[in-house]
Order: C-alpha cells, then structure tokens, then sequence
C-alpha cells in the first residue's frame, strides 16, 4: 500500500527531528533511573478519546515532549467507544503491564469504575504516574435575549420562580448532569435540560439560541468568548481561573463548597507493570511536564495546574482523595450503594 | 470585494512549491483512502495528524482538506466496480454504479462519477468563497428541532432507496433502527440492549456494518459463483460517457451539488446524508424511476456530486465559526489547535492567510483530483480482469485493516463477521442492504433531536410545529410520503 508507505516514511522522518534536537539535563537525569532492558521497542500512549479532542490533544503533545526529553520512540493510539469505557477497560484489563502501555487519561476513568465497570475492574487497577492538567467547568450564558447579563445566581432564581422554562446543556451522566443536580437540589430549581454528546456541542446551541445556559471548558468557547457570543458565568473550582479573574468560582456564587467539578488529567500505567519501568515512565511524563514549550502549549489551550497535583510526592495521596470526595457524591446521591 | 481580495491572498499563499505539494500528496492520499474499501478518511486523518506537527499549518491544514474531499472521489470506486463502497457515503453509488459495471459501462460510471465529483467541490468552494460567513450565522441557528425534521424527511427518503419488495424494505429500515439502539441512551446515559458488555456499550460501529454488509458479504457471495473467472463480461464498452449520458447527468449533478452542500452545513447532514438524499431525488422527479437500480446514470451522477459538495458544506461551521457538524471537521478543529491556532469566529479576521489558503487550495485540489481520476478510469476498469482468488483476498484484508484502525478494537471485527454473514443470508433471501444502513446512520440522529426538541420545549411536541423550519421539513415529508402512496395507487390501479 503506497499511501501508508508515504505516511510511515513520512512519520519516521519527522519524528526523528524532535528527538534529535533535544539534548540536555532532562536527558541526563532521566538516563538515571532508565532501566537497562527498557525500552525496546515504541511506547503505546493510549487515548481513549477520539483523534482531535481536547483530550488527544493533551496525549499527543505529551508524547511529542516526553519523545524529546527520553529519545524514546512513543506511538499514540486512541482507542475509542463508550464515551471512554472501552479504552479504560482494555487498560485495566487488557493491557499488558510490560511497561508499553501508558494511558494518557482523566478522571472520569474514576466514574466509568465507580458506577459501569460492574466489578470487573476498579480504578486501582491503573496506577498514576504523574499528573498533566486540570480543566475545571464552566457556566456560560448568551450575550442577548432575556438571559443576557444575567449571573449564576439570578438564572438559578429564575429556574426556581418559573420551573421548566431555563435550558440548560448537559451531557448525561456525567458532571455536566451532577452539577445540574447539586444546584437544583440546593435552590428547589427546575432546570430544561438538553442533552448533548459533549460539551461542544452544548455550546453551539447556545450560540444559536437553543439553549440558555451551557456547560463546558475554556478551550471549548474561548474563540466564542474573544468574538462576544457568550458570557463567563462561574467556574466549578476551588480558585477563580487566571485567565478570567473577574469570573466567580460557583461556590462564590451561590455559596457553599461543593460545586467542584474538574476534568484531572494524568498518566497511568496498568497495575503490575514491573517497579522499575514504571518509576522511568513517571520520571519521563514529570520531566516532560517540565519542558516550558509544553507547558506553553497547555496553557495556549487554556487548562490550568493544580498545585495540589504539581508535586509528585504528594500527587497519588491527593488525587485518591479528589476520587474519595467523588465516591462520597455518588453514594451521597445514591448512585453507589 | 472582499472575497475577491481574499481569495488573491489565499492564491498568494498556496501557490508555492511546497503547499502545492502538500496539496496534491493529500489528493492522492485522498483518492487512495477513498479507494481502499474500509480505510476511510477519518483513520486516515487519525493517523496523519502527527505528521502535520512540524509542518506549517497552511500546508498541514491544506494535506488535511484535501484527504478529506479527495476520499469522495475515490469511494465510488469500488462501489462501481465491485458492489463494495469505499467509504459510507458511497453505499447508494452501488446500486446503480454496480448495475452498470456489469453491463459494460463501468467507464462511464466512474467517468461519470470524477466529473460529477470535480464540478460539485469546485461549485461548492465557489459558494463558500462568497459567503461562508453569511451561511454560517444562518446555519449555527439549526437547532434540535430543525435537524428532527430533517431526520424524519431522511427516514422518508429511505423509502425511495427500497428496490424490490416494500414490505422487506421497511422491514429492513426497522431493524436498522433496533441496531442503532444498541449502546449508551443519549438523554439518561443508561446502558440499553447491551446484556452487560462492554464491547456493546459504544454501540455497533457503522463502519464495521458497512463493511460487513457491503465488503464481507459480496466477497462471500462471489465465492459460490467462482467457476467464472473474472467479475463481469469481459467486454467493457467505451471507457467514457456517451453524449447521452451527459445530458441525463448534468440536471442530477447540479441538484446534487445543491443539495448536499445545503445538508453539509447543518449538524445531521454531511456526506453520508447528502448522498442517499440526493439518490432519493433523483429517483422522485425522474421521469422513469424503474431505470433506477437497473443501472441508471442518474443514480450515480446525483449522489456522488452530493457527498463532495457536503465536503465544502461542513468545511463552513468549521473554518468560519469554529464549530464541527461531524467527526472528520472535529479532527481538522483538533489539528488546528495542536497548531496553536483557535479556531472560532474570528478566525477568518485573524488568521486570513489560512482561512484563505485553504480556500484557494481547494480549488487547486480539485483540479488535482480530476486530473488524478481521469486517467485511472482505464486502470481501475482493468481490476475487473483480476481474478476471483487474488481479488477477494485482497478485499478482505483490506476490510479486516480497515474496520480495526477505527477504533484499534478487535471487537469491530467479530461485528464486521457477523454482519458479513447476515449481509449474505439476506441477499440470498432478496432483502435490500442501503435501507438498513441509512436507517442505522440516521436513527442515533432521530432519536437525540426529538428526544433533545423535547427536552428544550415547554409544551411538549408542539415545538416541532412552532418552529418553522421544523414545520416546514415535517410539511415536505408528510407531501413524500402522500405522493409513494398515490403513484404505487396508480400503478396498482393500471394493472389490468
């Protein structure tokens, strides 16, 4: 087949250029702990999203640093279905754990085990390796109709005044619904809401008059945002986001501490990969993480870090307890018995 | 005018060496693709993206483009020549493109085909030069409501694509309807019809049915009748459309064009949509609808103008406002966010040399295409002389690649087995195959807008009635369905 011989010549060619430029510190330090039958062959970064989302993004400029601080040759393959079930259970269940699969992944692995993995795989059973970024979600309304100008608070107070007339974009089953379900539980509101396959999606309505309120990430409406089609209304973090300081966090908003919902995207590796490999793998995902062109990159895409997260000495113990604080919602709400 | 002075700017930028090369790579690799039955353009912009990393973007986003609309002209290919569509939005192309191959005018199709494909891209790209921006601020107000009504005049469409028994047809459409259930409810997230398996949580792969019905089932078929050597008759008469054709193909051509540029822009439609819809047009006003299915140009000469024009249609959301209408833009938006770039309303005012190149390129690519397609009609027509026992073969690796690179899930495979033997027993047994397809691609779609219009409506179902785009779809559909049952009236009546 020509066209893959082109493509594969292609893809050779071009990788070997990253490789080669980068020497330095990161090489050196790295060269420490890299075990010596390891590796041999190219590393699958496993994306369970599909190609040219927010989350392959991540994975392939990951892979595109981590190849330059390692000189490792690492091949990304998005293994797609389920809105990410499939891939996380071929990586708890599936993968071998040799060292040649790193799942480039996020949190909501924790509620594909949690609530749809029926016991056949828990969220121990992929081991993070180090932490990427956060994404936390945002309400945003339009920039005209009755909704404009509105805050948080007064779209909630008009979801409890008159019920059912607010449209609100969610994804179902996912925060885009809990965060629905927290506030309509708090305030006695009754929301419309419209589901949608992805954030995306929610946000297009919105614009075109469908919705009034929709949910999703910076990255997702900034273009909308810079252009004056729609309105920053809270963001479901602990802090207020750099990049829109005037933007209340949801808790400021309606006040209370609970309206925390964040995409954490990290590396994992399946349970059982050998000491060794894994702890080169996390030393090659941290120093990567370190390069400044990457973490340009990331922030050009508008996701922040988490300073709870940043350091990999205390990275597994906080993000078990953000997975603890999720699993004390669901059997909360009565999703988990 | 500013599109003029635009467009100078997009020449300006792709005319040199190297975006031309970009250019032209993705045309071949395009043609290639859409040749290959299985390997469809979104594996294939899957698996070059990475190598537009460390291009510029003008000539990465250009390679991108033009693999994209390039898969449209190579995916009637194989429709034609073995009843095997080289991606989804050829399957109509094999009921009449097929029909035609074995009765020696397997030349003319695809000519046919290439001319029909070059001028929809290059009417499309035309229109999108003038008024993409205009276009898009009506097309984002498409909302749930309008695509229901869109879906339901599809299903309606569907009617037209049944060739042989009605009763089978719409059997067929139903069960099309029940697979696509299969998978995650789009409104509680529930699991439905999947008895606990993952594998069956995302729901069946169309490509992987596509392939089964359309790739696996024909070769399983053909393998009973292998005493004949060669697929069809040995003679192959005239290698180019005759006068004749033309004149039937030209009205098809321009309505296709239309159409699916017009399907492209909004959320349902795109290329698989545009096709089938245009083929059902085609067969509704023609004078003669019994040619159809018997080998009439106008069946392939519709649809294939159709699929490339929705190309320059879903390019619009994308380029001018940032927003996707299917997977293929969604990886195009993706690659120009691994470039820095945000894509979004202001991307024609920001980044004009881009918006503009890709533009320009698109002419260019175009012409690249015909120039690529023309002279393989001669050659692709001489596959009809390989023999069974290497051609079949071949298809079926191709078809295994292919269904596995989606997703990279063994899965796909046993479902593409599975629907490769179901596709056999029903065509033994006279069952249409196009009507389950199309009603398995638009049942997703059906179910999300109604269920969505009536999440978002204060008074239930009368939304579809208050809107009038929606009224208006609903008015057109409830009109087809009057006219089959007044015609099949009339035909009965006639018979002595």
């Amino acid at each position: 087949m020509k066209y893959s011989a082109i493509a594969l010549a292609l893809a050779a060619a071009l990788a070997a250029t990253p490789a080669a430029a980068q020497g330095g510190d990161a090489k050196a330090e790295l060269a420490k702990v890299k075990p010596k039958d390891f590796p041999t062959e190219p590393i699958e970064f496993t994306v369970v999203y599909p190609a040219g989302g927010g989350m392959d993004v991540t994975g392939r400029l990951l892979a595109k640093t981590v190849e330059k601080v390692s000189g490792d040759r690492i091949i990304v393959n998005n293994r797609t279905g389920g809105a990410g079930m499939v891939g996380h259970a071929y990586l708890a269940t599936q993968a071998k754990p040799d060292g040649y699969t790193v799942g480039v992944i996020a949190n909501l692995m924790w509620g594909d085990a949690m609530l749809r993995a029926q016991n056949r795989w828990a969220y121990t059973d992929l081991e993070p390796i180090g932490y990427i970024n956060s994404d936390a979600l945002i309400w945003i309304g339009p920039t005209e109709g009755p909704y404009k100008g509105m805050s948080v608070k007064q779209i909630v107070q008009t979801a409890k005044d008159k019920p059912n007339t607010v449209r609100i974009a969610t994804v179902p089953g996912s925060m885009w619904d809990y965060i629905v379900d927290q506030v309509e539980a708090n305030f006695g509101a009754k929301f419309l809401r419209v589901p949608f396959q992805g954030g995306g999606a929610g946000i297009t309505a919105l614009i075109g008059g469908n919705v009034d309120v929709a949910q999703g990430f910076y990255s997702e409406f900034r273009g909308h945002l810079e252009a004056g089609k729609v309105a920053p209304l809270g963001v479901a973090a602990p802090d207020r986001m750099d990049f829109l300081k005037d933007m209340p966090t949801m808790n400021e908003a309606l006040g209370g501490n609970e309206y925390q919902w964040i995409i954490i995207r990290f590396a994992v590796v399946p349970k059982g990969t050998p000491a060794d490999r894994k702890a080169y793998l996390g030393a090659a995902v941290q120093a990567a993480m370190k390069d400044q062109e990457l973490i340009a990159e990331y922030k050009k895409a508008g996701v922040y870090f988490d300073s709870k997260l940043t350091n990999p000495a205390t990275m597994l113990q906080n993000l078990n307890e953000y997975a603890a604080r999720e699993k004390e919602f669901y059997q909360k709400t009565g999703r988990l018995k | 005018m500013d599109a003029i002075n635009g467009l100078m700017t997009g020449f300006g930028v792709i005319l040199t060496a190297q975006n031309l090369y970009f250019c032209l790579l993705g045309s071949l690799i395009g043609t290639l693709v859409g040749v290959l039955p299985g390997v469809g353009p979104l594996a294939a912009l899957a698996l070059l993206l990475p190598v537009t990393f460390t291009m510029q973007p003008v000539g990465g986003m250009v390679m991108l483009a033009s693999i994209f609309y390039g898969a449209m002209y190579g995916g009637s290919t194989t429709s034609i020549l073995l009843n095997i569509p080289g991606e989804a939005a050829s399957v109509v192309t094999c009921i009449d493109g097929h029909k035609m191959a074995r009765q020696g005018r397997a030349g003319a199709a695809l000519g046919i085909a290439a001319i029909g494909s070059f001028i929809a891209g290059t009417l499309g790209v035309i229109i999108m030069t003038f008024f993409a921006p205009a276009i898009a601020a009506v097309a984002i107000r498409f909302g749930p409501p309008e695509n229901f009504g869109l879906m339901v005049l599809g299903l309606v469409c569907t009617l037209y694509m049944i060739t042989g028994s009605p009763v089978k047809g719409v059997l067929m459409i139903a069960l099309g309807f029940l697979c696509a259930a299969i998978g995650i409810d789009v409104v509680n997230g529930r699991e439905r019809f999947t008895f606990g398996s993952v594998d069956l949580s995302a729901g069946i792969e169309l490509l992987a049915v596509v392939i089964g019905l359309f790739g696996v089932s024909e070769v399983l078929g053909n393998v009973e009748t292998m005493a004949k050597s060669t697929l069809v008759s040995e003679k192959i008469r005239g290698l180019w459309p005759t006068l004749n054709d033309w004149r039937q193909s030209w009205r098809p051509m321009l309505r296709g064009s239309g159409l699916g540029f017009i399907l492209g822009l909004v959320p349902g439609g795109g290329p698989v949509t545009a096709s089938f819809m245009s083929y059902a047009l085609e067969k509704r006003i023609s004078p003669t609808p019994e040619r159809f299915g018997e080998g009439a140009i106008e069946g392939v000469a519709g649809p294939e103008s159709a699929n490339n024009a929705a190309v320059a249609g879903s390019l619009i959301p994308v380029l001018s406002l940032g927003i996707p209408g299917n997977p293929v833009t969604a990886l195009l938006l993706g690659a120009l966010v691994i470039h820095g770039i945000q894509p979004g309303p202001l991307f024609v005012t920001q980044r004009p040399d881009l918006f503009w190149g890709i533009v320009a390129s698109m002419y260019v690519g175009n012409v690249f295409l015909l120039v690529l397609n023309l002279p393989l009609v001669g050659l692709w027509a001489q596959l009809l002389r390989i023999p069974y026992r290497v051609l079949f073969p071949v298809v079926l690796l191709l078809s295994v690649i292919g269904t596995y690179s989606a997703n990279k899930n063994v899965f796909d495979l046993w479902v593409m087995l599975g629907f490769g033997v179901a596709g056999y027993v029903l065509r033994k047994l006279e069952y249409d195959l196009a009507p389950f397809v199309i009603a398995f691609v638009l049942a997703p779609m059906l179910e999300q807008s109604m269920r969505q219009s009536l999440a978002m409506s204060a008074d239930g179902a009368m939304i579809f009635l208050q809107r009038p785009g929606t009224a208006l779809l609903l008015a057109a559909s409830a009109l087809l369905i009057a006219l089959i049952f007044r015609r099949k009236r009339k035909i009965e009546g006639g018979m002595p």
